[in-house]
């Protein structure tokens, strides 16, 4: 699964600590988030997709092999 | 803070027969079943490696299950797959403890063996996010 949190980080001017804070987890969540170490929960996937405003699909993609 | 006064104490209590006298136990005998040893049987027993043990379990189920300070899911999957993993080590020290020591080597080790799970998870859990840390800390 891939994700564009990087990229609406930027477009929203928010850093992974800021992020971290507005959904409730640590920084290094959202970092392992990031970096594809990590795959969150349906709450917090919702929870990031509301504070960008959009829909959860467009944040996070599948790939082929999943 | 329970568990490290009470490591000191068990290491004592199997290493060097290190005993409270306060804790000794004894009453007449009557109806004896030796081959028994179940509590309401026993005769005479030291009750200090009995308190330690469950003083020193209850210490590491503290530290094990404690919150950290950023707890969430992620931390709490981690705290899974390291519970999963000091299960799955601790097995094989244990067939390997089968394999090559015997007699009274093999019962010490055991002994030792009671909380290897909880020492096992809390060193591996503890240094996973430790080195997680560090690593965040340096960009």
């Amino acid at each position: 699964m891939k994700n564009t949190i990087r990229i609406e980080r930027a477009v929203h001017n928010l850093t992974q600590a800021e992020l971290a804070g507005k959904v409730n987890v640590s920084r290094q969540t959202i970092n392992a988030i990031e970096s594809n170490k990590y795959v969150p929960s349906t709450v917090l996937a919702l929870k990031i997709g509301k504070v960008f405003s959009k829909p959860v699909e467009e944040i996070f993609v599948l790939e082929e092999t999943d | 803070m329970l568990a490290i006064p009470s490591a000191v104490l068990i290491i004592m209590t199997l290493n060097f027969d290190f005993r409270f006298k306060f804790l000794d136990f004894s009453r007449p005998a009557a109806n004896v079943n030796f081959d028994n040893g179940f509590l309401w049987n026993i005769q005479f027993n030291n009750f200090t490696d009995e308190i330690v043990s469950i003083i020193l379990i209850t210490g590491l189920l503290f530290i094990s299950f404690s919150r950290e300070k950023d707890e969430d899911e992620r931390i709490t999957r981690l705290r899974l797959e390291s519970l999963l993993w000091a299960v799955l080590v601790n097995s094989i020290l244990i067939i390997l403890a089968i394999v090559f020591l015997y007699s009274s080597l093999f019962l010490d080790i055991m002994a030792y063996n009671i909380c290897m799970p909880l020492i096992l998870f809390i060193a591996r859990f503890n240094l996973i996010l430790f080195f997680e840390r560090k690593r965040q800390a340096q960009p």
